[in-house]
């Protein structure tokens, strides 16, 4: 307890009393209790002094979980976030106030658990998740995400699921993840290389709205196509290499009176401020209640993981809210051609004339993989690379061959990509 | 010349119009995007009290303040113990501890709005029914966590006198399992934020919009604007045409609605031309028949709407001028709505088929209205039509009325046995605590609760199978309010007081159970 009082010179020995709630479970078993159930003081040192967990994102989600793990008994907290405060996130996470905008959000909120709950250490990071190596991450019993980026989401898994090591048991992380969109949100549980992992139900996600560049240019008909024409072509065109930045008030500004000018000028109603940001900024919908419900579900996992009081979830949640309470409690599946998990090459069969720039497009549009800008290589050959400049030009010439010129039947491609956690493989076999 | 200055004069309007969001929008920029500014202005002018102010309470406190409700009360006369400091995030550790657990409460949950107004009434439940009831019915929402059954049943029937009392939420937990009810007489909703559209109408178009269909000379176009033709007209015509051929009839069986998708490409003059496919994959459109949703017609004869008065709320005046008009309007169809999806075109077509629509809304929406008796809000009016596929009429039962009926309960056993499982072992639990002296601790053993579950029931029904794995939850923790569940609560009630509130969304209609070990949620119907 030494240890931790340091960072926190209000905290004292736990006061009588203090875990009385939590107690009832951990004394006693339950019904579906696990019969290896460890009650009373075991499994209590487990969850007060030994147990280390780290929290991805301390936004929405964030705050919620952090205040969940805290009251609930885990005293060594970790948390990663790269992002500051805005005064948007002020209407939901609660561990913020107005003077701290700016600030960034891992330290802050870290700061306030431990002085609101005392006795928690919260040990934050104000930085990337990829700055961290897998020595990092191997320090902890168990992850929960509460991202909003599905990038994000995939590297995490993808890490957790390379950190296993059949002879290391410790080795494997649980990782529990948690979504929410307006009145709805999902929470799961992922046990690497054991159950289904984030990258085998990519094919689940919403397939983001995306207009194409000859309706922005020349047909617009919704105040969306003005304002993406204001963002994705007046914007490169009127400031060059000038960065547009979602979140200046300025450049928002000008992007609505560039849009608002487009649409009048095609007399197109609806171009508003509010409407310009959401579009260029991509705005999701969010509430303190959704995030209360999915950050509960998935500090309520990760308290039955580490005490076994209980059966934990098996292995996705999840809830709407729009019409009654409405939920789906089911087991995702595993899938064997998983890229992450699965360890097999990806199959796929192209007609023999398919060009290697098809096949880069077909891969793009694959919602089960959420490609962009792949590039291919084979074991023995550089099939096209997106960058360095001068390998991308050299390259190029074969965007045009075809696919069957340069890879054999039952042949392999690996696919490599910034969106891509890991390498692709594919096994190309052709139709005939 | 004209034209430009004129363009120029309008987006410099549209400027003036819409400035950068002052501070307060901003802050609520996440939620005004899901309830807007009249949801908004609902729960600034909202008063809650909440009973008490147990972990449970402030969780779902937390998530009403963020948003911006105007004003709570918590109702708690007891200090703060050992044990309340440990599991609640709104006291401040052992530092709280002896003080006034209402008060510590307000005073944290305030910090996280400064535009809500808190109060702590340190008077007891008891006390209040006792000598001051008119004060509870003075609050738009009344949410109880945990109260024994005695003073329950007194809240809930007394909050159930009058249709103007205020709406009360039930909340009840033990350990891993939790249910919540919200008792209200009625519930309307104009604004359910539906997943589906309204019908673009294309079975039965209206007069300009088959003008325009008929009038145009696809064979002799110039190549460009033909493939620039919104679907909607090339489905108007292709319809049209076929039902001359076939004694006006549309396509009806599985092999007339391929041919009709034929004639459909078989229009392209080009075999790229999106529009064209855009219009076979919508051919559904000409084929479905238009009507009226039966749970909107089952309204047209709610007695409520059928026995209008001058006094009557105004959505039984909406409901009741909208059967006139699908009676009396010669396509017999809700009001056309001015909301065209997007579709592969070019902008002038495009532009000139929002107006015909929007031209069109707008004459049924003034014939619409002529068919009020009373004068209604144009804001509402306007709602009402847009959503007048999707409204919603809720009727609520008093709390309890599932617990006083046998027969209901026995049917549940068979149709909803893990759900009523849990509902029957934590009423097992609130009966128990009224039978013993106020505030001592309640360690009920399985027996006892088994035995005040199984006389809800029926003489010779049996407790559900999963009764047992309910009832050892309760046993094993039965005043735990663990953060977690407390936390879940929090978020789940808060949604559900939000859209009561603001009159969007809908509502839970009879009990919201939750089990957190197998992590479900699940309803038992009123």
């Amino acid at each position: 307890m030494a240890s931790q009082s340091s960072s926190n010179p209000s905290a004292s020995a736990d006061w009588p009393g203090r875990y009385h709630h939590i107690d009832h479970i951990l004394d006693t078993p339950g019904p579906r209790t696990d019969p290896e159930f460890a009650a009373g003081d075991q499994v209590k040192n487990f969850l007060r002094k030994e147990s280390k967990i780290l929290v991805i994102g301390a936004g929405g989600l964030g705050c919620e979980i952090l205040a969940n793990l805290a009251l609930t008994g885990f005293k060594d907290i970790h948390v990663i976030d790269m992002d500051t405060i805005d005064i948007s996130n002020l209407n939901r996470q609660f561990l913020f106030r107005p003077k701290d905008v700016g600030q960034p959000k891992a330290t802050v909120a870290a700061e306030f658990i431990m002085k609101r709950v005392p006795g928690v250490k919260v040990t934050p990071y104000f930085g990337k998740i990829q700055d961290k190596d897998d020595d990092y991450y191997m320090q902890f019993n168990l992850v929960i995400c509460g991202l909003d980026s599905v990038e994000a989401r995939r590297w995490m898994n993808a890490t957790l699921v390379n950190l296993v090591d059949p002879d290391v048991p410790d080795s494997l992380k649980p990782m529990i993840d948690g979504g929410t969109e307006g009145f709805k949100g999902q929470a799961r549980v992922i046990l690497p290389t054991i159950t289904s992992c984030y990258e085998c139900s990519l094919d689940m996600l919403n397939k983001p709205t995306a207009f194409p560049i000859c309706t922005i240019a020349n047909t617009p008909r919704l105040p969306e196509h003005c304002i993406e024409w204001a963002s994705v072509l007046e914007w490169p065109r009127v400031h060059g290499d000038k960065k547009m930045d979602t979140d200046d008030p300025e450049h928002i500004g000008w992007l609505y009176k560039v849009a608002a000018a487009r649409a009048a000028e095609f007399k197109i109603e609806g171009v508003t401020w509010s409407l310009t940001q959401g579009v260029v900024k991509n705005i999701i919908p969010a509430i303190a209640s959704t995030n209360a419900i999915i950050a509960a579900a998935c500090c309520n996992e990760a308290f039955k993981i580490s005490t076994s009081s209980a059966a934990f979830l098996n292995n996705y949640f999840m809830l709407i809210g729009t019409d009654g309470v409405y939920s789906y409690t089911f087991e995702h599946e595993k899938r064997d051609d998983c890229p992450v998990c699965g360890g097999q090459a990806v199959d796929i069969t192209l007609n023999p004339e398919t060009t290697v720039e098809q096949l880069i497009e077909t891969l793009t549009e694959r919602q089960d993989l959420q490609i962009k800008k792949p590039s291919l290589s084979t074991p023995t050959k550089q099939i096209y690379l997106q960058a360095p400049p001068q390998l991308e030009k050299s390259t190029r010439p074969n965007l045009e061959k075809k696919v069957s010129e340069l890879v054999p039947p039952g042949g392999e491609v690996t696919v490599t990509s910034s969106t891509l956690p890991m390498s692709l493989s594919l096994r190309i076999s052709y139709s005939t | 010349m004209i034209n430009d200055s004129k363009n120029v004069e309008e987006s410099t309007t549209a400027l003036a119009t819409e400035e950068a969001p002052d501070n307060k929008t901003r802050r609520y920029d996440r939620q005004l995007r899901l309830w807007a500014a009249s949801g908004q202005s609902a729960l600034e002018s909202s008063r809650l009290l909440v009973i008490s102010g147990t972990a449970t309470s402030t969780s779902i406190l937390k998530n009403l303040v963020l948003p911006g409700i105007g004003h709570f009360t918590i109702l708690d006369p007891r200090k703060v113990t050992p044990e309340d400091a440990g599991n609640n995030f709104f006291l401040e550790g052992p530092s709280s501890i002896g003080k006034s657990r209402a008060e510590e409460a307000v005073r944290l949950l305030c910090e996280l709005n400064d535009g809500v107004e808190g109060k702590a009434d340190l008077r007891s439940l008891e006390e209040v029914l006792d000598k001051d009831k008119e004060w509870l019915t003075e609050f738009s929402l009344v949410i109880a966590h945990n109260l024994e059954g005695g003073l329950l049943e007194r809240l809930s029937k007394l909050l159930w006198e009058d249709e103007s009392y205020p709406t009360l939420a039930i909340v009840r937990s033990s350990g891993f399992l939790a249910e919540f009810y919200i008792q209200y007489h009625e519930h309307t909703v104009i604004e359910s934020h539906p997943e589906t559209a309204q019908s673009l109408q294309i079975d039965k178009p209206f007069p300009a919009l088959l003008r325009d269909s008929l009038a145009l000379d696809f064979e002799n176009m110039d190549v460009t604007d033909h493939g620039h033709i919104p679907y909607v007209y090339i489905l108007v015509r292709v319809l049209e045409d076929w039902k001359k051929a076939h004694n006006g009839s549309p396509p009806s069986t599985y092999a007339e609605r391929q041919e009709f998708k034929k004639l459909i490409l078989a229009m392209r003059k080009k075999s790229d031309e999106e529009n064209f496919e855009e219009a076979e994959s919508q051919a559904y459109r000409a084929w479905t028949a238009t009507t009226v949703p039966s749970e909107i017609r089952a309204l047209f004869s709610d007695s409520k709407v059928t026995n209008i008065t001058s006094t009557s709320p105004p959505f039984f005046h909406l409901v009741h001028a909208l059967s006139k008009f699908v009676e009396e309007q010669p396509n017999h169809a809700l009001p056309l709505t001015s909301t065209l999806p997007d579709m592969k075109a070019d902008t002038n077509k495009y532009i000139n088929l929002q107006k015909l629509y929007k031209e069109r809304a707008e004459e049924e929406k003034k014939i619409f209205k002529s068919y009020l008796t009373v004068s209604v809000d144009d804001a509402m009016v306007d709602a009402f039509v847009k959503n007048s596929h999707a409204l919603k009429l809720l009727r609520g039962k008093r709390w309890g009325s599932l617990d006083e009926d046998p027969k209901a309960l026995a049917e549940l056993v068979e149709t909803s046995s893990k759900q009523l499982s849990t509902h029957l072992a934590l009423s097992a639990l609130t009966s128990l605590a009224t039978k013993q002296q106020p505030n001592a601790p309640l360690t009920p053993t399985i027996e006892a609760l088994t035995a005040e579950a199984q006389a809800l029931l029926p003489a010779g029904v049996e407790l559900p199978a999963e009764f047992g794995d309910a009832v050892g939850e309760v046993a094993r923790a039965p005043n735990a309010d663990l953060p977690n569940t407390a936390a879940l609560l929090g978020g789940i009630v808060a949604q559900e007081v939000i859209k009561m509130i603001t009159k969007q969304y809908i509502p839970i209609y009879g009990s919201c159970i939750i089990d957190l070990i197998e992590t479900w949620t699940g309803m038992l119907p009123v």
